[in-house]
């Protein structure tokens, strides 16, 4: 297994990327899980739990005789301490924000040995959702360094090996800066399959650190390594032409979606009146419409993740079964519509000396704007690069402003000093609850106009009455009906002009065994505690 | 003895140098490694900020200048955020495979460009020497990054070589011997392409530096005195045709480091290259200041080297510093 | 004088390469930025002589071209009706040496699209991306160049002419630039200017940015030089005569280091425009679409083009002998430069 680049750390508290989510995931254990193939709950930790009439309380029971990788016993005040971590303010965990439901912290009180009651100040549709990935921690390892207020500085990946463990498959073994971390079974592991083998069933899992994407290909080509996920569609097209002893897999549309967003902040003191002149355009909801019309997804789909993808009109991707809107309108490309918009938005064009047509506002000003994209993120370059061209095609003069992803970061949300802006979000989880902060009005990625302290607009009120209204509401059914308005409103706003979700794909040898890749992330160590190798003679998985 | 510790002063002094112009243009850069975390809708921008606040970067510049000092003293040349580590460390486990690299590209460089260099000089405008100089332009016209990829492509092709990082996965389990020549094939690639790409220079410079002095006075008279070809090139042309070449030493070690950078990135060889890469795009702004240099420290180590085989080659340095 | 010779020789191979670069508009069938969504990663165009009947046409023809189904870049030839290669007919329209609106283009055909060196992943024709890139790559290294060795002329000459405190302090500042690899040197400055810039301003970052990295070295050979001329007999004779500064400098001091400038910038520019390419190689150069060597050489640098499509390989063997002219002109400089040196015998320790 390759890791495109080193996890930054081994300490639960401290991780905040992908990479590092990865490693965490296979050495530790949560107490309710979601099971990434059907994307429903299932016990993990605690072996049931249990619901308060009011939706208030959640009773979680931890199943029995669970020990941590170094061999000591997992009890109810390993999970009181673990929460206390994640709400501490001075740890600065990243996963403080999720257990603020209704704005107040989550109380936990312990009842035995192996009974714990989650108390929410508000009730939350699917709470046991709010314990996935949160890693139950070993208070006696972690105390110590806590009180004596070290414990950011702890879990790097030097560590030695005994003074570190979770409950997950795999402990740690051996880390070599810059090559490779190598994790061992974890012979303590709680999980077993149906015949009553302890899981997991590989003695060993290595992690190669490849500087990118085309060397984690190479390495899986030449056979150094099982397995590869992550992939983008061209290395997928050269892995599947010449397969040499490996299965390529597309596992279908995952859940990151990609779109445009025009600046519609408040203006403020600061804001030049060419910016001003600007939004006034943005603002128009005809438009948007008009750019939406003209954006050629099909193209996109076909260039950029040639053909495995999915065109995308709504915020939840098609690859979310369950939430996904099926009556939202999919139209075709029409630059006819485009153009029958802009008119009627007092847009005209003029014809100049070179034969081109430029779209003039209706103060006689050309139509010009850019559009920043992250310079790491090639896919969303190339959308740029044909979303800059369907655009000419309208007299929109458009330039493509690729920024590094952090200062594009800090033009969006703090400086907003940008016109349009493409992104991707890739949803953890295909409950839409983690994705408010896009949704609300208040949220810091509602991004074409975060952190508001009003609706600036009826919609987006509507939607933010909407979102609360889910996240109270009991049974799927209602939540659902509510989210699908949800959708629609948006839609019809396009406040975020969707484009393409790309298709989740991995590849393994064919000695690897139950290698089922899964659209939600991990997608392919989701199930590494069931991965077993055929062959038998060989005892690592890479 | 005192030309030495000047060298070394003045080495010192450079590295100072250039950690005040680093600091001066990190205080322009905007950005930084926290923004990434508020992609995440998990995260609450109140929490980045008090990271932010934490880590010092609302500070004034001169304040964090000295505060780098300070722990440049304590071994630990800042703090890298995206490590969460301290930067010395993470610098100088990739500076060892820089280092093997560039050192092992520098010794085969001038062992394959010493010979090759006389030999052609001898061989002056004949058509051995019109041959490889022709090979020698062709090199320096095709672009390192050609060079490389082409490596690159022929190593997937053949499956010869391994095609990218340091080990085999299996390395820890190998007999010393075999983790030897594991580390060998891994070498294979990487030095081939950085030999390439500063070998037809270094030629050029050792024919030409060879030639210029073949038909010196005292060479004439050598041949006259009837002592052996090879003897005579080596033991009377070479040294004195020193002088330039020593000075071209510190020049390839540079032109190896830069040619490193590009190189690790594109064979995925675990030194200072990728992860100066990783840490500008991340703007972690103290290991991209380790980084820069720690490559001056090579340099500078470099450069005193061929000040010392310069001061032992040539007398005349030696009685100008003895004279001060 | 036989190096003269070469050199003009050189020089007139380097200026036609310009021209041709200088007229790209002119000589590429199409504009460099227009997608051909229907053909992307397509393999350059075959001409053939001989139809699919047997009959051999005078005129080189070439047929169309369409997508095999259910296929993302495999193509097919249309063999039913060849399509003539026509030379001055009309096409895009473009601004010949930026200002004259012409439609006219050297070659192309109707009915299909000629790709003579294939084309990338949006369709764009890449013979085309290689002329205009050529245009903004050389530039790149001519401005750099220009800007470094003006910097180099400056800080040179005021510390070789002045020299006390003011040659130390700028010799030490230089030497803090040679102390450093230079790539480092030139990703650390790009790294920290800022990047959120358009295509123009991007392109005017890099240029001073290549140009900042490597003023020191022309700056050390510009003193040497005017080091020793301050010390020639007729120098001090006008001083004599109570010249300026600013009289001697322009017009005895500086007339002596063009030889040194003129043969730093034949090894400078292609080593700029090789600079270039790798800030764009590493997606910190020019940005897309508009077309500069170095982006058209990013592609490859994903595995998948580098195994897949070897077409894209070939602006880097046509960039070749732009290299090789600049490298003969700077050895014919250099020669020259020899023959100058022995005969006034001044300083020697340059390289």
């Amino acid at each position: 297994m390759s890791l495109r680049g080193e996890p930054k750390t081994l300490n639960p508290l401290i991780a905040a990327d992908t990479r590092t989510r990865e490693v965490i995931a296979v050495m530790h254990a949560d107490l309710v899980h979601i099971n990434r193939a059907t994307q429903l709950t299932e016990p993990a930790l605690a072996r049931s739990w249990k619901i308060s009439p009011d939706g208030l309380a959640y009773t979680l029971v931890l199943r029995q005789g669970i020990k941590f990788s170094d061999g000591q016993p997992l009890d109810a005040d390993d999970v009181l301490f673990t929460f206390r971590m994640y709400l501490d303010e001075n740890v600065h965990a990243p996963q403080r924000d999720l257990l603020i439901v209704g704005g107040k912290p989550i109380v936990v009180r312990k009842v035995d040995a192996r009974t714990v009651v989650f108390q929410l100040a508000k009730s939350y549709g699917v709470g046991e959702r709010l314990f996935d990935g949160l890693a139950i921690l070993p208070r006696h390892l972690l105390e110590k360094p806590y009180q004596e207020g070290k414990l950011g500085q702890i879990g790097s990946l030097a560590t030695a090996a005994d003074q570190w463990a979770g409950l997950g498959p795999f402990r740690l073994k051996e880390y070599v800066s810059g090559q490779r971390l190598v994790l061992e079974r974890n012979p303590y592991y709680w999980k077993s399959d149906a015949k009553g083998n302890r899981l997991p069933y590989v003695d060993e899992l290595v992690f190669l650190f490849v500087p990118n994407a085309d060397a984690q290909v190479l390495k899986f080509q030449s056979g150094e390594t099982d397995m590869i996920s992550q992939l983008g569609a061209e290395n997928f097209y050269v892995l599947s032409r010449q397969q040499r002893g490996y299965t390529m897999l597309d596992a279908g549309p995952g859940l990151e979606y990609n779109f445009v967003f025009f600046n519609l902040n408040d203006p403020g003191e600061k804001t030049t009146p060419e910016m001003q002149r600007k939004q006034k355009w943005f603002r128009e909801v005809k438009f948007r419409q008009a750019v939406s019309a003209a954006v050629d997804r099909e193209a996109i789909v076909r260039l950029v993740y040639q053909g495995r993808g999915a065109a995308l009109w709504g915020l939840v991707a098609p690859g979310n079964r369950r939430w996904a809107n099926e009556k939202l309108a999919h139209p075709a490309r029409s630059l006819e519509l485009a153009r029958t918009l802009l008119k009627e938005a007092g847009f005209s064009w003029s014809n100049g000396p070179q034969g081109e047509s430029t779209l003039l506002d209706s103060g006689g000003k050309p139509v010009e704007f850019s559009i920043l994209t992250s310079s790491s993120n090639a896919d969303r370059a190339k959308m740029a690069a044909l979303l800059q061209d369907d655009l000419k095609q309208l007299g929109m003069r458009v330039q493509v402003v690729p920024l590094e992803s952090r200062s594009l970061l800090d033009r969006v949300t703090q400086s907003k000093d940008y016109d349009a802006c493409i992104m991707g979000i890739a949803s953890y989880d295909a409950d839409p609850n983690p994705d408010i902060s896009v949704w609300l009005s208040s949220g810091g990625l509602h991004l074409w106009n975060p952190s508001q302290a009003h609706p600036a607009t009826p919609w987006e009120a509507e939607i933010d009455r909407l979102i609360e209204e889910q996240m109270s509401a009991r049974t799927f059914e209602q939540r659902k009906k509510i989210y699908d308005r949800a959708q629609e409103v948006l839609a019809e706003n396009q406040p975020m002009i969707f484009l393409a979700s790309p298709d989740i794909l991995a590849g393994a040898k064919n000695s690897v065994g139950n290698f089922h890749p899964a659209v939600l992330e991990p997608y392919v160590l989701w199930n590494v505690e069931q991965l077993y190798l055929k062959m038998g003679t060989e005892n690592a998985t890479r | 003895m005192r030309y030495l510790l000047r060298r070394l002063g003045h080495a010192f002094s450079l590295l100072v140098g250039v950690s005040i112009l680093a600091f001066l243009f990190t205080a322009l850069a905007p950005g930084n490694y926290f923004d990434e975390m508020r992609l995440n809708p998990q995260i609450a921008p109140a929490t980045v900020a008090a990271m932010r606040a934490q880590y010092g970067f609302d500070r004034p510049l001169l304040v964090r200048y000295a505060s780098w000092l300070n722990s440049v003293i304590h071994g630990e040349m800042g703090f890298s955020f995206g490590y969460n580590s301290p930067v010395a460390p993470l610098l100088l486990m990739r500076a060892r495979n820089t280092l093997l690299l560039t050192i092992t590209a520098t010794l085969l460089a001038w062992a394959i460009a010493l010979p090759l260099g006389v030999w052609s000089a001898e061989r002056l405008g004949r058509l051995p020497d019109r041959l490889l100089s022709w090979g020698t332009a062709a090199l320096l016209v095709i672009p390192d990054l050609a060079l490389a990829l082409g490596l690159l492509v022929l190593a997937v092709r053949s499956a010869w070589f391994p095609t990218g990082g340091m080990a085999s996965v299996d390395f820890e389990t190998l007999t010393p011997l075999n983790k030897l020549r594991d580390l060998a094939l891994h070498m294979i690639l990487p030095v081939t392409a950085l030999l390439l790409s500063v070998l037809p220079l270094l030629v050029r410079h050792v024919r030409a530096a060879v030639a210029d002095v073949r038909n010196a006075p005292f060479l004439l008279a050598a041949v006259g005195h009837g002592i052996p070809r090879r003897t005579l090139l080596y033991r009377y042309a070479l040294p004195a045709a020193a002088n330039p070449l020593i000075s071209l030493f510190g020049f390839s070690i540079g032109a190896l480091l830069s040619g490193s950078l590009l190189i690790e990135v594109v064979m995925s060889w675990p030194g200072l290259g990728p992860l100066l890469l990783e840490a500008i795009l991340a703007r972690d702004l103290y290991l991209v200041i380790g980084g820069v240099l720690f490559s001056t420290v090579f340099l500078a180590g470099g450069n005193l080297l061929a000040d010392l085989l310069l001061y032992w080659a040539d007398p005349r340095i030696r009685t100008e510093s003895s004279a001060r | 004088m036989s190096t003269r010779r070469t050199f003009v020789k050189w020089l007139v191979a380097l200026g036609v390469l310009h021209g041709m670069v200088v007229c790209a508009g002119f000589l590429a069938p199409y504009n460099p930025v227009e997608q051909d969504r229907k053909s992307p990663y397509l393999p350059p165009t075959r001409l053939h002589l001989a139809d699919a009947n047997g009959h051999i046409h005078v005129r080189p023809f070439a047929y169309s071209v369409r997508l095999r189904v259910r296929s993302f870049d495999q193509y097919e030839e249309d063999t039913t009706e060849p399509h003539p290669v026509k030379f001055f007919l009309n096409g895009a329209r473009y601004r010949l040496l930026g200002f004259l609106p012409c439609r006219m283009h050297f070659f192309g055909a109707e009915g299909t699209r000629i790709y003579l060196l294939g084309t990338d992943a949006y369709g764009r024709d890449q013979f085309s991306r290689f002329l205009f890139g050529g245009q903004v790559s050389l530039l790149a290294g001519l401005l750099g160049a220009g800007l470094t060795l003006l910097l180099g002329l400056c800080v040179g000459a005021v510390a070789g002419y002045y020299g006390g405190w003011r040659d130390s302090v700028l010799m030490r500042f230089a030497e803090l630039f040679l102390a450093l690899p230079w790539l480092y040197l030139l990703l650390a400055l790009r790294a920290f200017l800022p990047l959120a810039v358009g295509p123009l301003e991007a392109f005017f970052l890099i240029i001073a940015v290549i140009g900042g990295v490597g003023w020191a070295r022309p700056a050390r050979l510009v003193r040497g030089v005017v080091l020793s001329a301050r010390e020639r007999d007729f120098v001090r004779a006008a001083r004599g005569f109570g010249a300026s500064n600013g009289y001697l400098l322009r017009r005895h001091i500086l007339p002596e280091t063009s030889s040194v400038l003129l043969t730093q910038a034949a090894i400078l520019i292609p080593q700029y425009v090789l600079a270039e390419m790798t800030l764009s190689f590493l997606g910190l150069g020019v940005p897309e679409p508009a077309p500069s060597w170095g982006n058209l050489l990013s592609s490859l640098q994903q595995y998948s083009v580098l195994v897949s499509y070897w077409w894209m390989y070939l602006p880097a063997l046509i960039m070749v002998p732009f290299f090789l002219g600049y490298l003969g002109l700077a050895s014919s400089l250099q020669e020259r430069a020899e023959a100058y040196k022995i005969e006034t015998s001044s300083l020697g320790s340059l390289t």
